[in-house]
This record gives structure tokens, C-alpha cells and sequence, in this order.
């Protein structure tokens, strides 16, 4: 059979980023692709070197908008670290809460991609208007929809009081039948849905581990680990974080650990709101921030997170790197790739769910 | 004769094929985008819209890839146009409009609805983008899968017609929309069941409906052979594919049930009857997602082509 070269990206309908694939393809078949990166590369590990520790603040905030909490999350708590401040307890409570109210809009944006890739318009537009209401909760509480602006060093910037805790759980009161009674039996059971994604674009658990995958691509493949229970951050150590896995690792099985973990992030949500302690938001004045490093990691929506923060005593730090899962998920997809068809690259490639913005900042 | 050849002509170029036939084409076009977005709970464009977007495409440049073939890239379209333009003149409006014999007759006819599936391949493959080669070879596969089934539809419905009408078989349109005003719809014939569903079941797949919209797929191959083309070329292509909803659900009409009115208000039941048609089309649309092409491919394999052998056996063994 012929084959022929096909490029993917860097603009295509159905990546939410530019990324761009040269396919090789064989009559319906993927036999090879090449991956090039690089197309929103904005030099943001450069221009962390050149501003203080607040201006990187509002910098990191704004490297990728789906992950824009954790990101400021791990830099805080790294400078945290150095400097040796003690976060409140209510504003740790508060990080998990907007943690987990990011990770619920994240997981249900790339599912919703994910009907809107099949063709299933219907099916996108039930679940990005059922996303609504969280993005509806997101600005009422922190006055944005994407970027919360949640994290400063030594806390959190926003409280919430009575009032806006009810209104909250009214907001998760709305969401959560619709997803457990709709949009979840919804992709457990349509045929479409079944018939295009599953055993499509299968790996292995050994997979997770030879490649280092993270997030939900190794949960759907059976590799559990996640790093709200392997390593405990803020008051994740307090609550019942549960580690949802799925043993096919098909994009059926990527993506119903996301619906699965949005339904685990809603009851989180509730936890929080029920055991907010009283106390302070943030840790008051700060101290001098030493010279010194430290490595923190959180579980971004896509998995873990690496945080690396160098300070040399100054209030320009000197280094600030950080790997996220991104990286190790889309190198997976020459695995994941071969031997498909070309009607579902889009449907793989939104299965890993990347974000470029953050992988090249 | 010259009189003859100058109503034909009138009628491929005026009513009811070219202008009339666009203009409802375009108008059922809108009438499917705007009930697909309420069944999806958005507001929708104007029922208009389709109108501004072929004037919008009409005023905008033609950009022509160098890759492409300049003259298939730039004909095909027009081919396409022209062979639905006769196709609408050759399906009669019950009660209102009879078409010429002139025109042709029912194989003339299938032929006609095949040309633009052929124009968008060669469109495809003129346009030298790796999508429209895709697209040509998923168009492709698609008419193979879907030709057979309805094909077997349309000679048990005109052996049956013919069966009854004393002919061997009656491949005059107007003859089999006579009969059945006389007589009674096919809709209603259970013995013509079969061959009903094989007709419903080859229009999304001809018309690009859900789940069957895998060679312009947007979200997949951008579109396929469309991907190239730009300005009043692809003004041309969409004109053409507003016209073969009109043929293909107007030659379903006429099959199996052209019964209406006589005069003006034959035409509006006749209008009716496509809107009815296509709101069912909206309706699968927006309650299904794609399917692969292998799954297409053999699902009109499977059961429209078992249905088409079924309808056809049915009515053979009456005659």
C-alpha cells in the first residue's frame, strides 16, 4: 500500500494547542510519527530569572491556563520550603479547595474535547454547559474563571465565608447529578463513544513505568500512583483522596478516569467546605527568604508536577524549573500512535490530555 | 421541440432545479442548523444563514494551492453543480411539476445523484493536500458501501410500480408518482417496507449526516477534500450539497409518497415534506457521534445491503 506523509498541526481544529505531528500513513494506518515541539515556547523559565519572587508569582500563574493553580501552588510551597514559613491550616484547606475545583474543570473540558472529537456535538456542548457551573463557582469565588490567583507565599489570597460555602454547595449540589445520573452513564454506555474509544490507543502498565507516565494515562492503565496519597501535600494527608484506576489504559479508560476523579474532586470539594478550620489565611509578613533550594511536587490535572526553586539570598531568584507530566505523557504517543487509524490521532492525542503551554512554556 | 428544449432548459436552470432547487436547499440547510442547536440548547444562526455564508464565499478570492491540478481543482465543482441542477429538474413536485421526458428516467437519475460523491473525490484528489486524499479515498469507500443498497431500493420500487402498472418495470418517475396519487402511497405498502428503510438509510451517509459524515469529517481530516478550497469554488461545493438534500429527499418523496395536493399547495407539502425529513436528520445528528469508515463501511455492507436483497426478494416473488 502507499504511503504518504500527513502533517498534524501546528493549527488543527481538533488540538486545543499547537503541536505538530508528521504522520506516516498507510492507506488508513499510522505506521510512524515524528513529534515537533516548539511552537509556543515563550521563554518563561528565562523571564523567572529576570523578575523578584512576587512578579513570578503572576508570571508562573499564567504559563498554562488549565494547570493555573498548580503551578503557583508548587512555587509557593518551594519558597515556602526555603524560607521555612508555616502555611494556616485554613489556607492549606483553601489550596486543596482550588486544587480540586481546577482539576474538575480541567477533566471535563478534555472529556467534553473528547465528544466534540468523535463528532458527538451534543454530547460536547452537555458537558461544557454542565462545566458551566463550576466556571460559574470559580468567579464567583475568586472573581476569575481561569487564572484563580488563589496562591501567595505563605497562604492563600481569597476566604471563604458562610454565604459563599452554601452558594458553593448549591453549585456542587447542581453538578453532581448531572454527572453521576448523565454525563457518566452517558460515556459508560453510548454506543458511539464505546465503539470509537475503546481499545484504541492501548498501553500498559509497564508502559506507565518505562516511560514515567503520569496522571490520569497511567491511572487508565492500572498504574496508581498519584501524588495527593504517595506524597502528601497541603492537608491532602486529611482527606479521602481516592486513586481511581482503570486496567484497559484505552482512551475509554483515560478518559472515564477523569469523569470518575471530577466525581472524587466534587466530594473533596465537600470535604473541605465541612472540616474549614478557623485561623488566618496566610502567614502575615514574611520572613527574608535565605538562599537556599528546594524541590516540591503537587498532582496537577495532568498528573505530577516537579517544582525546582534556587535562591541565592536576593529577591530575584536564581533558578526556577520545573518539569510537568506533559512531558513524559506525549512522548507515549509513538506507542500509542502506531497502527491506528488516522480518524482517531485526535482522539489519542487528546486522550493524554497535553498542555503544551506548560510543556514549553 | 425548440419549445420543448427551451421549458427544459427553463427548468434546469429556474424551477425547479437550479434557483428554486438552491434556494430550498439553502433554506433546509438553515432549518437543520438551527433545530440541531436547540436540540443542543444553543440559540442557533438566523434561518438565513446559509444564504450570507454562499454570499460571503461568493465575494471572497479564490486561493489556489500550488500543489493542486488548476483545472480539476476549478471544474469539478462546476460539474457537480450542473449534474444536481438536472438531477432537481428530473424530480417531479406531486401535483405541482411533472418533469420533461426529455430529462431522462430513473437510471439517468441514480447516475446524477452519484456525480457529486465523484466531484468531491476528484475535488480531493485535484487539491494535492494529504487531508484531501484522505478524504478522497474515505468518499470513496463510503459510495461503494452505500451504491448497492440503493440501488437494490429503486429497482424493487420500479419493478413493483411496473408490476402493477402492467409494465415490466417502470423507471418513468412520474409514472411510478401517478400511480401511487391513484392508488395509494408505497410508504404504506408493507411488501415495499424493506426497500423504504434501505432509502432512509442511504440518505445521511449521501448527505453527510451523523453518524456518516466521515469524508468531511472536520474534526478528523479538516474537512477532506474541502480542506484546499476557498471562495466561490467552495461557495459552489456547499450550493451543491444544499441541492442534493433537495434531490435526494425530493427522489425519496416521489418513491414512496408523493401523495398531496394538487397546485400551489402541493409545492408546500411538497417543502413540508423535506423539512419533515430533514428535522429527522437533525435529529440523528445531534444524538450520534462519527463512526470509523471500517464501521460505516460495514454497517451499509451489513444490514441496509440485507435490507435492499430483502425488499428486492419481496417484490420479485409477488410478480
Amino acid at each position: 500500500m502507499k504511503s504518504f506523509n500527513m502533517p498534524v498541526g501546528p493549527l488543527h481544529v481538533s488540538l486545543e494547542e499547537p503541536m505538530y505531528f508528521r504522520i506516516d500513513v498507510e492507506g488508513e494506518k499510522v505506521a510512524g510519527l515524528e513529534i515537533t515541539a516548539g511552537h509556543v515556547h515563550r521563554g518563561i523559565e528565562y523571564l523567572t530569572a529576570k523578575r523578584n519572587i512576587y512578579q513570578n508569582l503572576a508570571l508562573i500563574e499564567r504559563v498554562c491556563s488549565l494547570c493555573s493553580n498548580s503551578h503557583p501552588e508548587a512555587y509557593c510551597m518551594a519558597l515556602e520550603t526555603i524560607a521555612g514559613i508555616e502555611v494556616p491550616e485554613r489556607a492549606q484547606y483553601l489550596r486543596v479547595f482550588a486544587d480540586e475545583i481546577k482539576r474538575v474543570a480541567s477533566h471535563m473540558f478534555n472529556v467534553a474535547i473528547l465528544a466534540h472529537v468523535v463528532g458527538f456535538e451534543s454530547l460536547f456542548m452537555h458537558v461544557m454547559e454542565a462545566r458551566e457551573i463550576m466556571q460559574d463557582t470559580k468567579e464567583t469565588v475568586f472573581g476569575n474563571r481561569m487564572d484563580l490567583a488563589a496562591n501567595i507565599i505563605g497562604g492563600v489570597k481569597y476566604d471563604i465565608d458562610a454565604a459563599q460555602s452554601a452558594y458553593i454547595i448549591s453549585q456542587l449540589d447542581r453538578l453532581e447529578p448531572l454527572l453521576l445520573n448523565e454525563i457518566i452513564p452517558v460515556y459508560e454506555t453510548n454506543a458511539t463513544i464505546q465503539s470509537r474509544t475503546r481499545g484504541i490507543g492501548r498501553i500498559t502498565r509497564e508502559h506507565c513505568i518505562e516511560y514515567g507516565l503520569m496522571g490520569p494515562v497511567a491511572r487508565g492503565a492500572g498504574h496508581g500512583y498519584d501524588v495527593r496519597t504517595a506524597a502528601p501535600y497541603a492537608v491532602y494527608d486529611r482527606m479521602d483522596v481516592e486513586v481511581i484506576t482503570y486496567p484497559d489504559g484505552d482512551v475509554w479508560s483515560r478518559a472515564m478516569v477523569r469523569l470518575k476523579e471530577v466525581a472524587a474532586s466534587i466530594r473533596l470539594l465537600r470535604q473541605c467546605l465541612r472540616d474549614l478550620p478557623d485561623g488566618a489565611t496566610d502567614a502575615g509578613p514574611l520572613p527574608f527568604i535565605p538562599a537556599g533550594e528546594a524541590v516540591t511536587k503537587v498532582e496537577a490535572p495532568r498528573g505530577e508536577l516537579v517544582y525546582y526553586v534556587n535562591t541565592d539570598g536576593t529577591d530575584i531568584p536564581a533558578r526556577v524549573k520545573w518539569r510537568v507530566p506533559s512531558y513524559m505523557n506525549w512522548d507515549v504517543l509513538h506507542l500509542m500512535m502506531v497502527g491506528e487509524g488516522i480518524s482517531d490521532i485526535p482522539l489519542i492525542v487528546n486522550s493524554i490530555d497535553p498542555c503544551i503551554s506548560c510543556t514549553e512554556r | 421541440m425548440i419549445k420543448d428544449t427551451l421549458w427544459t432548459l427553463l427548468a434546469v436552470v429556474v424551477f425547479p432545479g437550479g434557483l428554486f432547487a438552491m434556494a430550498l436547499g439553502l433554506a433546509l440547510k438553515g432549518v437543520e442548523r438551527r433545530a440541531i442547536a436547540r436540540l443542543q440548547r444553543r440559540v442557533g444562526p438566523p434561518l438565513v444563514q446559509p444564504f450570507y455564508d454562499l454570499v460571503k464565499l461568493m465575494r471572497k478570492r479564490t486561493l489556489i494551492p500550488d500543489t493542486a491540478n488548476r483545472f480539476v481543482f476549478l471544474t469539478v465543482p462546476l460539474i457537480g453543480l450542473a449534474a444536481m441542477g438536472v438531477a432537481a429538474a428530473m424530480i417531479p413536485i406531486p401535483g405541482f411539476y411533472q418533469p420533461s421526458p426529455l430529462l431522462g428516467d430513473l437510471i439517468v437519475l441514480f447516475y446524477l445523484v452519484s456525480v457529486p460523491a465523484v466531484a468531491l473525490m476528484l475535488a480531493g484528489s485535484a487539491s494535492g493536500s494529504p487531508y484531501g486524499a484522505i478524504g478522497f479515498s474515505r468518499e470513496m469507500a463510503i459510495v461503494l458501501a452505500y451504491e448497492g443498497p440503493i440501488l437494490l431500493s429503486l429497482v424493487a420500487v420500479a419493478l413493483h410500480a411496473g408490476a402493477a402498472m402492467g409494465q415490466p418495470i417502470a423507471l418513468n418517475l412520474s409514472d411510478i408518482v401517478n400511480y401511487q396519487q391513484q392508488h395509494g402511497a408505497f410508504l404504506f405498502d408493507p411488501w415495499l417496507l424493506p426497500a423504504f428503510l434501505t432509502y432512509l438509510s442511504f440518505i445521511p451517509a449521501n448527505l453527510g449526516i451523523a453518524p456518516f459524515d466521515i469524508p468531511e469529517a472536520e474534526a478528523e481530516v479538516l474537512e477532506g477534500p474541502l480542506v484546499e478550497y476557498s471562495g466561490p469554488p467552495l461557495g459552489l461545493l456547499k450550493l451543491t450539497s444544499a441541492i442534493k438534500s433537495v434531490v435526494v429527499i425530493g427522489l425519496g418523496v416521489a418513491l414512496f409518497f408523493p401523495n398531496g395536493p394538487d397546485g400551489i399547495a402541493g409545492l408546500v407539502v411538497f417543502a413540508l415534506k423535506c423539512v419533515v425529513m430533514v428535522l429527522a436528520g437533525a435529529l440523528l445528528k445531534a444524538a450520534v457521534g462519527r463512526m470509523r469508515i471500517d464501521q460505516a463501511v460495514l454497517f451499509y455492507l451489513k444490514w441496509p445491503e440485507l435490507l435492499g436483497v430483502a425488499g428486492l426478494v419481496l417484490v420479485a416473488a409477488r410478480l
